[in-house]
């Protein structure tokens, strides 16, 4: 927008900008949905809005995660590998006739071992994060591929009802009157929710974020701070697997990598829900549902992978932009 | 250099002014920096500019170099007004400089530091780098220096960095040549040695304005100083026409008389011990003792360890040697944490960057360092801390009285009062204040002056650490002078004035340490143990790795390989050599792009999938029968678009390269997605494109031969011409390359281009190898092993940089390692594990020793 156009009207042109600066992106974001639910109107029915929620659920867990590594200037490019590894490790605890019990406490303990061993590379050794969560991710994938013999699907759904109707529960069933799954979202949502909201480690969490080295001589403890952020992120990713394998009823070794992408997406596209254009739990819970929403909408229209791949891209692209020109006017 | 100066010394004081200055005026945002000055320099004298710290003496030299442009007033170099809008127009006009913390690019060699800005170029602008180095050397061997042209600036000492900084001044042939604090960090040997040289450049012809807070080296140097106060000249003199003192009085002036709430308090048992500091070169051995309810005084100039004595007393700088005790008992802290439980409060200096966290509220702020006290089981009660800090807004008269407003938006007083304010809800007994009330209105001043009575009454030992003599000789009780990392002087209460504080701190009396100082440490010894994070490029921008972990890893490299032969003696077979090159060659192109990118300071995300879809676009257009050219040229197109697409969302929107590039990573693999449907472009009978991935030249496969001409032509670039010494710079030292005039908009768009371009490339060998495209997407696994082989390779480099050959044996390396794990009988999917543990272990080796924490700077 050029200086000259302001200036014309200026009062009122300058409150609808403001107005266009704080609402606008949330504003397009409808609009993307109105048209989808105009070609579609299967778009918004109960039964579809069901379903995209369960679907937004699992990013919404995995991308939380994200959004606290991200606000301390983190990254963990490893949060869908380690989910993609819990589900296998659930699933082959199933097939393998181990007790429910365990298809969810060894998933989650192999989150919290990979978020550990994060954190003590990116918050005590000191490894930049983008090299050391992609170092992660590979390794865990070498991982997946020796133990299903490269990348041999685990299939639950064809094993006896008895068996794995518990362990599937929780992504196919309902809890009271709503869907497990979407229980289950709400609960972590409200527990992150406190966590960043109501806790020392969220303060600490902000200091290190917008200035590590007046932290440090606060005396704050930021390698903690830092790694705890990974350990977080670990652990929801593998809850997020583990609840993705219980709602598709199969684990596809590598199957859960483009929920990266979306976690991503979501993330950035939280930041438009914000004034100063920062991360926020609120608004990676507003993202995921964007996401969830539009991934669906095109599946509706019959447009597949590659339209989500580039409009999510493209709409991370689009939400920096936003961003920048928050901050600049 | 000398030649073109015609006036002799005898007659300069009647010669027309080399310089001169008419009513300089130049403010920031709530401060006047300059205003009025006016001031001429006369050919071929040494002229100092004097003042206290914020007098305007770094402004004023900032104006004359082109860092700064005037709000008003006018500059005129030999008659002529001159309008600077950059470092390299004040060199046009004959003026370089030497800054005071030697901006050099430590990866780089002397030779090329030195030129830097300035090179001297062949047509094509290829360095003439035979040039070049003669001229560094003759322009070290003109200041004395023992060091070779050709080594690495990392390796030199503080001092030789000095030397370093003078030569690439007079490379540039200046008439007026520009020392800013060039003493601040050396010995008194190395000191001397500077005088001779500078006294040399003068009867050379050069003229030089020298600036220092050293009194006494500067009247045995210059010729006529300028002194400066609060931004406004107080007047320009001859050396002998001027007394020490009378230099003195001008520099501290009469303010008008400021009251002190100073309070006798009776002075309690010693509470902090310190013997025999030192830290690296900037603490040489401090012995302190300072006692309950007592305000000690720690007059200093900047650099003369003052900082660096508060920093290492709470564990926030190593300490060489020395013991410090606090009541009774030994304190080392670790960390300022376990100083914070020790019993130590740190105000820092630099409040903005290192005090508040000046984007969270005053409340969040007021809280930071004591919010255990206000939370149970790791859960904050905020109606006991909104308490606290509502009580500590009143105590210290917080304006306004807002416990929500970001602290971002108050003023320096009330910045400065809430960094105080953060310690006196804990039970802090020594409270280190270094220089609490600079850029603090006089209101706040007192209020700050307040609490450090208030601290010593209930017992407190007061630290307080300043360079403005007066608030220190009106507020403490004993007070000790600090020069060169040593203590010089030790007032008992009363004795001090300014004056007498200012005489002791620009070095004078017998407290000079008079035993040369013969230990000359390296620089990096000084570095904190806790600098902001570390971003990617600057992981591998480090100081050099050591010796142990550059052998290490091609030692490492040698013992996989020979293991390998021993496990698979066919491994060394000449055809499976070739094959390795061949399979090594295709990752090798993609690392050499990324690469190319990552020396700029950028990052890409899109490397791999960039690669990927120039690779389905030529197996595409070669479907469609449109030959090899085109698949050629359409890949190298697309390749330079997308880094043109990557550098415009960096440099146009400021978006973080890693932001955008993820974006555009996601955008690549969509339209790769969109092209080829979900299906694999498989190509056959095309003998012409498949010879470009799959031909041999006799039993060399073409495409090592290809890699290895574009891996020439590359270093080529990247390490003989302009371009890529620049592009260099500007990844690796961007405030050094900023000094000499060089934008990072223009390289850092070559580099992502460049990269692109190469990127591009690959994406077509790689269709030629495969005889076609898969339809797997497959970016981001490129992604990692392009990664793994930049950086592995920047292992190799004797300055730990990036480089184009390390990356290529890199590359060839990990290819070695799969086709051994595979001999072997490892399953391949082992390998991107391993390639992972590479990435990493090859990354660590280098940022342990600096004790950061992996932060991603780059979004």
């Amino acid at each position: 927008m050029s200086n000259s156009s302001i200036s014309k009207s200026q009062a009122s042109s300058a409150s609808a900008i403001g107005f266009l600066r704080d609402y606008g992106a949330i504003l397009g974001m409808i609009v993307v949905l109105g048209i989808f639910w105009y070609l579609k109107p299967a778009f918004l029915t109960a039964g579809n809005i069901e379903n995209v929620f369960r679907q937004s659920a699992i990013v919404m867990i995995m991308a939380l995660g994200l959004t606290i590594v991200m606000k301390m200037r983190g990254v963990d490019l490893s949060i869908a590998q380690t989910a993609d590894a819990a589900g296998l490790i659930a699933a082959m605890l199933i097939i393998a006739g181990y007790p429910v019990w365990m298809a969810f406490a060894i998933p989650l303990l192999f989150g919290l071992v990979v978020g550990l061993v994060n954190a003590a590379l990116m918050a005590y050794v000191g490894v930049p994060a983008i090299i050391g969560t992609l170092g992660m991710m590979f390794v865990i994938r070498s991982g997946e591929l020796m133990a299903t013999n490269g990348a041999e699907p685990q299939i639950l759904f064809t094993l006896p009802r008895g068996v794995t109707r518990n362990f599937l529960w929780l992504g196919q069933r309902d809890f009271g009157p709503f869907a497990a799954l979407i229980v289950l979202a709400i609960v972590v949502f409200l527990i992150v929710f406190i966590i960043m909201r109501y806790t020392r480690f969220a303060r600490y969490a902000k200091a290190v974020g917008s200035n590590v080295r007046a932290a440090f001589l606060a005396g704050i403890d930021i390698r903690m701070t830092f790694g705890s952020g990974f350990v977080i992120a670990g652990v929801l990713a593998a809850l997020a697997g583990v609840a993705l394998v219980s709602r598709t009823g199969i684990a596809m070794p590598r199957g859960a990598e483009p929920f990266l992408l979306d976690a991503f997406a979501a993330a950035y596209l939280g930041t438009l829900a914000s004034r100063q254009g920062e991360m926020s739990i609120t608004g990676t819970l507003v993202g995921a549902l964007f996401i969830g929403f539009l991934s669906n909408g095109l599946t509706l229209l019959g447009l597949g992978a590659p339209y989500r791949y580039a409009l999510n891209g493209g709409f991370i692209l689009l939400a920096m932009a936003i961003g920048a020109l928050k901050r600049k006017t | 250099m000398t030649t073109t100066i015609e006036a002799a010394r005898p007659d300069s004081r009647f010669a027309a002014p080399v310089l001169e200055c008419r009513n300089i005026g130049k403010e920031f945002p709530g401060v006047v920096a300059l205003s009025d000055v006016s001031l001429s320099i006369r050919p071929g004298e040494i002229h100092a500019f004097l003042g206290q710290n914020g007098a305007g003496k770094s402004t004023l030299v900032k104006v004359l170099t082109g860092v700064y442009e005037a709000d008003r007033g006018e500059i005129l170099v030999e008659g002529r007004p001159v309008q600077f809008r950059d470092p390299r127009d004040a060199e046009a006009n004959g003026i370089a400089i030497v800054h005071q913390d030697q901006p050099l690019v430590a990866q780089l060699d002397v030779t090329r530091n030195v030129f830097l800005g300035r090179e001297i170029t062949r047509a094509g602008g290829v360095l003439d780098l035979t040039a070049m180095r003669a001229k560094t050397a003759d322009a070290l061997r003109k200041v004395g220096a023992t060091f070779d042209a050709d080594t690495l600036v990392a390796e030199l000492s503080v001092a030789q960095r000095e030397l370093a900084a003078i030569a690439a001044a007079l490379v540039r042939k200046p008439h007026i040549l520009i020392l800013d604090e060039p003493t601040a960090s050396l010995s008194d040997n190395e000191a001397e040695l500077l005088f001779g040289i500078v006294r040399g450049l003068r009867d050379a012809g050069v003229t030089i304005i020298y600036i220092s807070h050293y009194l006494d080296e500067v009247l045995d140097l210059v010729d006529r100083v300028t002194v400066l106060r609060d931004g406004k000249l107080v007047g320009t003199m001859d050396v002998g026409d001027t007394s020490r003192a009378g230099i003195v009085q001008m520099m501290v002036g009469r303010d008008i008389e400021q009251l002190y709430p100073k309070e006798a308090i009776p002075i309690g048992e010693p509470l902090l011990e310190v013997r025999g500091l030192v830290q690296g070169h900037m603490l040489r051995g401090v012995d302190l003792d300072v006692r309950r309810g007592e305000i000690f005084g720690i007059a200093g100039l900047m650099g003369a360890g003052r900082t660096e004595l508060a920093l290492s007393l709470i564990g926030a700088l190593p300490r060489s040697a020395g013991t410090v005790t606090l009541g009774g008992r030994q304190s080392n802290p670790a960390s300022p944490r376990a100083a914070k439980q020790q019993g130590f409060a740190l105000i820092p200096e630099d409040r903005r960057h290192e005090g508040l966290v000046t984007d969270m509220t005053v409340r969040e702020n007021l809280t930071l360092p004591e919010l255990s006290r206000f939370s149970r089981v790791g859960i904050i009660r905020f109606r006991s801390e909104r308490a606290a800090a509502t009580s500590l807004v009143e105590r210290l008269r917080i304006q306004p009285p807002n416990l929500n407003q970001l602290t971002r938006n108050l003023s320096g007083g009330n910045q400065q009062k809430i960094v105080i304010g953060r310690w006196l809800a804990g039970d802090a007994e020594v409270f280190l204040f270094d220089e609490p009330t600079t850029g603090v209105d006089v209101g706040s001043k007192v209020e700050i002056y307040k609490q450090m009575v208030e601290l010593a009454r209930r017992g407190a030992a007061v630290i307080f650490i300043s360079s403005d003599f007066e608030e220190i000789a009106g507020m403490s009780d004993r007070i000790a002078v600090m020069h060169k990392g040593r203590i010089n002087k030790l007032f008992q209460p009363g004795e001090a004035t300014s004056e007498t504080l200012l005489y002791w701190a620009s070095g004078s009396g017998e407290g000079v340490n008079p035993d040369a100082d013969t230990k000359v440490s390296l620089a990096d010894d000084a570095d904190s143990q806790m600098p902001s994070g570390t971003a990617v490029a600057s992981a591998a921008e480090a100081a050099p790795p050591s010796v142990w972990a550059r052998w290490g890893t091609i030692g490492g490299m040698v013992v996989v390989l020979a293991l390998i032969t021993i496990l698979a003696p066919q491994f060394l077979s000449l055809n499976n050599i070739f094959d390795v090159l061949k399979q090594g060659s295709v990752l090798a192109f993609i690392a050499l792009g990324l690469t190319v990118v990552l020396i700029a300071g950028g990052f890409d995300m899109s490397a791999g999938a960039v690669s990927q879809f120039t690779t389905n676009l030529a197996a595409g257009t070669m479907i469609a029968g449109m030959g090899s050219a085109a698949a050629i040229g359409l890949g190298a197109l697309v390749g330079l678009l997308a880094g043109a697409i990557n550098a415009a969302l960096v440099l146009v929107f400021g978006m973080p390269a890693f932001v955008a590039t993820l974006g555009a990573m996601f955008v690549a693999m969509g339209a790769t997605l969109l092209y080829n449907g979900g299906q694999a472009l498989t190509l056959s009978n095309q003998p012409g494109f498949f010879f470009i991935g799959q031909g041999y030249v006799g039993p060399v496969p073409f495409v090592f031969m290809l890699l290895l001409i574009a891996t020439g032509v590359l270093h080529f670039v990247l390490k003989h011409t302009r371009l890529g010494l620049r592009m260099y710079a500007v990844g690796q030292n961007l405030v050094a390359a900023e000094l000499r005039g060089i934008g990072r908009a223009r390289y850092a768009t070559a580099s992502f281009m460049i990269g692109g371009l190469v990127l591009g490339l690959a994406g077509v060998v790689l269709a030629s190898y495969a005889y076609g495209a898969s339809a797997l997407a497959t970016g981001i696994d490129f992604l990692i092993s392009a990664l793994a082989a930049a950086f592995l390779g920047s292992t190799f480099n004797r300055a730990g940089e990036l480089n184009v050959i390390g990356t290529v044996i890199a590359a060839l390396f990990l290819a070695s390692l799969s086709n051994g794990l595979i001999l072997i009988g490892i399953s391949s999917q082992a390998l991107p594990g391993i390639q992972g543990l590479v990435l990493i272990l090859s990354i660590a080796l280098g940022v342990i020793h600096k004790r950061g924490i992996g932060q991603v700077l780059i979004f």
